[in-house]
């Protein structure tokens, strides 16, 4: 009988270490997440039962030091894009706002945490703090109240959006703005690494800078956690920066690197973001094929009537789908030697928000039409799938949203030159 | 003078190496605390080695306090049971193949309490890295 472990995933390109680990983080989010997972929605501000499970899967399960090299006390996992494909899979069949705020915990990190493109001197600095045995997590500030699209839709507004702004003074970065959503804000935030601009208005990718702000620094202040649709493990809320100094080593790379090894992370979002829908999809499965063998219409299980075997059919196409694209463009960022791209290629970049787009609209489908043949079993919070169709909407309305994906989608493949 | 990889003296040269590793103390101090954090690496043969071996690691506190081959693996109980052939350990021992990336890609079966490895990456890491103050010789050399 198919389970979840049944659909794509292709055996030979990812070990049995990384499988391994993925029931590693299923049995625990079934024993510690599942029994509190319909209350979670109540705890969106103030994260009382959501922190100490946070520190359990990036502390007890080593997540948050898994891709930190060795020298940092960093686990040093090879190859981190299957591995992370995997974590954010189970952990948002579980929950996927807690799959965010886990995974966002050091996703700010990838361009200096990841091979070839390490800053020892800051892995060495701060690698300690996430590899330790307290919980410290990153938050990767991106988005302004006026402007989330333009600043990640980089190959036509060039930064030119980015009002916070970062100016040297001698040896030292001066930091001001304003950020708004950024995942882990808020109380949770122990460092920022926060996209910025030497030049307020500048083109030149020279001027796209990622700096790290220690969130204990004098002039960071953040707001109170907004309360949303769903994802309430997220906590998002805006934080200031006004004229917060830090050393001018914070910056992750320097001029022009920045923006490069940014396209890495933006591509692992989209890949993570993929990943989170398909652990939804798994998920909704599961409970859509209990459902329908248990209810029985018409003297049969719900199953065995055409019109709901239709909607199986196609949760179950969606899932298939999206996890072998998926898996393809893992295979192909994790293998430059046979695809010939470097994981931070901007060509990543704008095909990994096509399947990114894909995935968030095949989740939404999948939720929506399981719930059409639960009635209002599926509306009711009891019956968990309400919570996944209440999740997912924000996956496709985050990285730009659904716009940018398809514009970037289509310029990639299209050649668009004003677009 | 090169300790034959692997033997009775290789395994008290690891037990050394390790027990002398400020590093091991430090991030392995709560290794084995509540579980078994004894080790079995099976050595398929190969290379040279005509027949499997078992090296058997106990390790607790960031300390080893056994290693040793062992004839059977029943002979002990152990947390953690890594297989390899002999020509990768080899790699590993000599520092040309990582053990974690090994493990992690597949070149190394593991088997054990996956939580653990997650956890104490580091010391794992560390106990790894010591085999290279090991002055190693290998079968065929």
């Amino acid at each position: 009988m198919p389970t979840i472990d049944d659909f794509i995933r292709p055996k030979e390109w990812v070990s049995d270490f990384v499988t391994d680990l993925g029931h590693v983080i299923r049995k625990w989010g079934e024993e510690r997440y599942m029994p509190i997972r319909q209350h979670v929605d109540e705890d969106w501000a103030e994260h009382k039962m959501i922190e100490p499970l946070l520190k359990e899967v990036l502390v007890d399960l080593g997540i948050n030091a898994a891709f930190f090299p060795a020298e940092a006390g960093g686990t040093d996992i090879p190859d981190p894009f299957p591995c992370v494909t995997v974590i954010c899979e189970e952990l948002a069949r579980i929950d996927s706002g807690f799959c965010v705020a886990v995974v966002c915990s050091i996703w700010g990190m990838v361009p200096i945490m990841f091979e070839p493109h390490r800053n020892m001197e800051l892995c060495r600095e701060f690698g300690p703090n996430f590899c330790g045995q307290d919980l410290y997590m990153s938050c990767h500030a991106m988005t302004e109240p006026q402007s989330g699209a333009d600043i990640e839709n980089i190959g036509r507004m060039h930064g030119k959006t980015i009002e916070t702004t970062a100016t040297l003074d001698g040896d030292k970065w001066i930091i001001n703005g304003h950020k708004i959503w950024p995942s882990n804000s808020g109380h949770l935030a122990d460092l920022y690494v926060v996209l910025c601009t030497t030049q307020k208005g500048s083109a030149d990718p020279n001027d796209f800078a990622l700096i790290l702000v220690p969130a204990d620094s004098e002039g960071v202040t953040s707001g109170n956690p907004y309360q949303k649709s769903g994802m309430s493990a997220d906590l998002n809320s805006d934080v200031w920066f006004e004229n917060v100094r830090v050393p001018k080593r914070y910056r992750l790379h320097g001029p022009g690197d920045d923006l490069k090894y940014w396209r890495e992370a933006i591509t692992a979002g989209s890949i993570g973001s993929t990943a989170m829908c398909v652990g939804i999809m798994k998920n909704v499965y599961e409970i859509i094929k209990k459902w329908t063998t248990e209810r029985q219409i018409a003297g049969k299980p719900l199953k065995e009537h055409s019109i709901v075997a239709d909607m199986l059919s196609e949760v179950a196409i969606l899932i298939e789908s999206t996890s072998a694209w998926m898996w393809t463009y893992v295979r192909e960022i994790t293998r430059p030697d046979i695809y010939g791209w470097d994981a931070w290629d901007e060509r990543f970049l704008l095909k990994t928000r096509g399947l990114s787009l894909y995935a968030s609209n095949a989740v939404e489908r999948a939720c929506s039409r399981a719930m059409d043949f639960m009635g209002s079993y599926g509306y009711a919070r009891e019956f968990d799938i309400e919570k996944h169709w209440r999740d997912q909407k924000v996956i496709g309305l985050w990285m730009g949203g659904k716009g940018l994906k398809t514009l970037e989608n289509a310029r990639y493949w299209y050649d668009l030159e004003t677009l | 003078m090169a300790v034959l990889y692997p033997s009775n003296e290789w395994c008290q040269e690891w037990k050394n190496v390790i027990n002398n590793s400020d590093a091991a103390k430090d991030v392995g101090k709560d290794w084995g605390e509540d579980f078994n954090g004894n080790w079995i690496f099976e050595i398929t043969p190969g290379g040279g080695l005509d027949k499997t071996t078992y090296v058997y690691l106990e390790a607790k506190s960031g300390e080893c306090t056994d290693a040793r081959l062992i004839d059977d693996p029943s002979e002990v109980e152990v947390g953690f049971y890594c297989t390899g052939s002999y020509e990768n350990f080899k790699a590993a021992v000599k520092g040309e193949k990582d053990f974690i990336q090994g493990v992690v890609r597949g070149t190394f079966k593991l088997k054990g309490n996956m939580m653990k490895i997650m956890k104490y990456g580091g010391f794992i890491r560390v106990v790894a890295n010591s085999l290279q103050g090991i002055d190693s010789g290998f079968l065929g050399e």
